[in-house]
């Protein structure tokens, strides 16, 4: 895929299982993949059965080579992609 | 029960008669519960060696391999293994002991946060951190390592665990883990079929989630109906009916000329289950440039991950093979792929008395028994097998293909051997590879397994000296191994018998020895430290930019 200089902001949200393991997948897969994390947010679910997780990252790949890998996670339950915010320049 | 009968309670219950492992502190009671249990345990002498056997019989069987270890360095010594098995997308279940959940946390004696390690390298992982929760976490272990694209699954136990009661229920029906039927791609399928039919050069890119689909008579009917060349990866070798004409083996690095030549030229390259490797596509850019593409794959973020899918579907390749099986108008392109055959064929007319690696192997290929397994490890003697001998499965063909790890091959033979008894194992090795994992030697002396050992032996790491040579100036640079053990007197300690030749006119006599002893049996094999493997593509370059070898003789 080709790359270039210009980033683009995404938001993930994700509804994971509750364990602390189940975050760090998500950090791993998105540092391995080669996506820079720039926020990260997570509460319980309303249900108390799982963390919702809102992942804030900048990326001049298709978000879709990580939202994928993400999506396999066993422990992932749900995963939104929202509009992507206006593109921005690579720090 | 406790926890631990639970365990081989489980085991049992999933039809697992064979397992792989070595026991230590954390894990003794399952250990304890495993004595005299129906489960026969295969102890390894190193915690790599029992995982890799693992791998063995499962790419050897299509079973789920089992292997279990104790915490702290026991965990660690599999991590290996589990990334070998996750590249290569192989159904393993390891099971660690863990220490006890007191004094988890508190860097306790042998302890090693295996959870942690084990994110990067298996499919999923889990730690049992309550005894009524161990029968569904293994249940949905050996489901999850089979499942999709299957892989392994590591379960952690702690000792309390283990020793907790608990009460034995029949297994209640599992969440569904990737196992819904996706909806058939019409669009798609009519789309790849109008493709195929107006492809003047088409060829099929077959990797190894053609087979672990179970879709090789699917794709064979595909091949024959549509009538197309193909090419596949090293993990798909033996995928392809013997007697087809237009099959041009491997592509990649180490293809041959023909396979990658007619990649290069396509004009319709159709992957099935295959990932587009560095190791095939050589430089990204270049490959394929003219052909459209049709992908697919039972891995979602395979798709489009690396090259661009003109057409993607995601789905089960016996389902849809027989779905895009459309005759083709590409008579001038069959013929000129064979033509490329011809151009390009192997030549096996090697000057002198020394052995060369590649007829040697053809030789074994030739006399090897019907159906036999060989395992290889990693290096120029992996190609050499790759290009030189010939499967009728790729169950027939173990060879670390994504990780690359050397000292695979020695205990993927005896996992191989363990799980078809009937076939013959073979172990084609490398002198820097064998000494990897050469404790393996003491497993086949214990349970006595008939496997025949080929060491071939060009007192160097090979392949790193090969690109040293080519690429680094001929600096050679910690790559002399000419301080190799006697390997003939090595396995002699493990009662394994052997026998030395360097020349070509021992080679019949030797293999013929080989097979003809009913136990296992070492031959090794000593050839030139100059001889390389060819063609290559260098670095940074496209397929069609090889390398070959200076010739040697000449017509």
């Amino acid at each position: 895929m080709s790359t270039n200089s210009m980033s683009t902001q995404h938001t993930l949200t994700i509804q994971t299982g509750l364990e602390v393991v189940a975050v760090e997948r998500l950090l791993q897969v998105t540092r391995y993949r080669g996506f820079q994390l720039c926020g990260l947010e997570m509460k319980p679910m309303a249900d108390n059965n799982g963390l919702l997780v809102t992942l804030n990252i900048l990326s001049d790949k298709p978000i879709s080579l990580l939202t994928a890998q993400l999506n396999k996670l066993y422990d992932v339950q749900h995963l939104e992609l929202h509009a992507p915010a206006a593109a921005v320049l690579r720090a | 029960m406790t926890g631990a009968e639970l365990v081989i309670k489980l085991l049992t219950e999933h039809g697992v008669e064979s397992i792989f492992g070595y026991p230590g502190g954390a894990i003794m009671p399952i250990y304890d519960a495993l004595y005299q249990s129906p489960v026969k345990h295969y102890l390894c002498r190193h915690e790599q060696g029992g995982a890799f056997s693992a791998i063995g019989f499962a790419r050897a069987s299509g079973k789920t391999g089992v292997c279990m270890a104790t915490s702290g360095p026991g965990a660690t010594n599999l991590i290996t293994s589990l990334a070998d098995a996750l590249l290569d997308s192989v159904p393993v279940v390891a099971i660690t002991g863990q220490v006890s959940q007191a004094v988890a946390g508190t860097d306790a004696f042998q302890e090693v946060d295996v959870l942690g390690l084990s994110l990067t390298v298996t499919k999923h992982s889990f730690l049992v951190k309550n005894v009524n929760d161990l029968a569904d976490t293994l249940r949905q272990a050996f489901v999850l390592a089979q499942s999709g694209r299957p892989g392994p699954v590591l379960v952690d136990i702690p000792k309390d665990v283990q020793l907790a009661q608990v009460e034995y229920v029949v297994p209640r029906s599992l969440a569904a883990v990737e196992t819904s039927q996706a909806a058939m791609p019409l669009q798609q399928l009519q789309l790849a079929r109008e493709l195929i039919a107006s492809a003047k050069k088409p060829i099929a890119y077959i990797g190894g989630g053609v087979h672990m689909a179970g879709a090789l008579t699917e794709l064979n009917d595909f091949l024959q109906t549509t009538g197309m060349p193909s090419v596949t990866t090293l993990k798909a070798m033996g995928s392809v009916d013997k007697s087809n004409p237009y099959y041009l083996s491997m592509l990649g690095m180490h293809g041959t000329q023909a396979a990658n030549i007619a990649v290069q030229q396509t004009d319709l390259l159709i992957c099935l289950g295959a990932r587009f490797d560095d190791r095939v596509t050589g430089n990204l850019q270049k490959f394929a440039p003219e052909a459209k593409v049709i992908h697919i794959d039972i891995d979602p973020a395979e798709l489009n991950k690396l090259r661009r899918a003109d057409c993607a579907m995601l789905g089960d390749l016996r389902a849809l093979l027989p779905q895009m099986a459309v005759a083709t108008n590409c008579a001038d392109w069959q013929q000129y792929c064979l033509n490329l055959k011809l151009q390009h064929g192997w030549r096996y007319d090697h000057p002198g008395e020394r052995i060369y690696a590649p007829l040697l192997l053809k030789q074994l290929s030739e006399r090897m028994p019907d159906n036999s397994v060989v395992s290889c490890d990693v290096g120029q003697h992996q190609m050499w097998v790759a290009q030189h001998m010939s499967f009728n499965t790729p169950r027939n063909h173990l060879s670390s293909g994504g990780l690359g790890t050397m000292g695979f091959g020695l205990p993927a033979a005896i996992g191989a051997k363990i799980s078809r008894p009937n076939d013959t194992s073979i172990v084609v090795s490398g002198d820097g590879s064998f000494m990897m994992n050469v404790q393996e030697l003491a497993t086949i002396k214990r349970f006595r397994l008939p496997v025949k050992i080929v060491v071939i032996d060009n007192q160097r790491l090979g392949m790193v000296k090969q690109w040293q040579q080519l690429f680094f100036n001929g600096r050679y640079s910690e790559t002399d191994l000419s301080d190799n053990p006697d390997f003939v007197s090595l396995a002699a300690a493990f009662a394994i018998p052997g026998h030395s030749i360097s020349r070509k006119d021992e080679v019949a006599d030797a293999l013929d020895a080989m097979f003809t002893w009913p136990g296992p049996y070492l031959l090794h094999v000593r050839i030139d430290e100059t001889d390389n493997v060819w063609p290559l593509v260098p670095p940074g370059a496209a397929n069609h930019d090889m390398m070959t070898d200076l010739p040697q003789w000449e017509d």
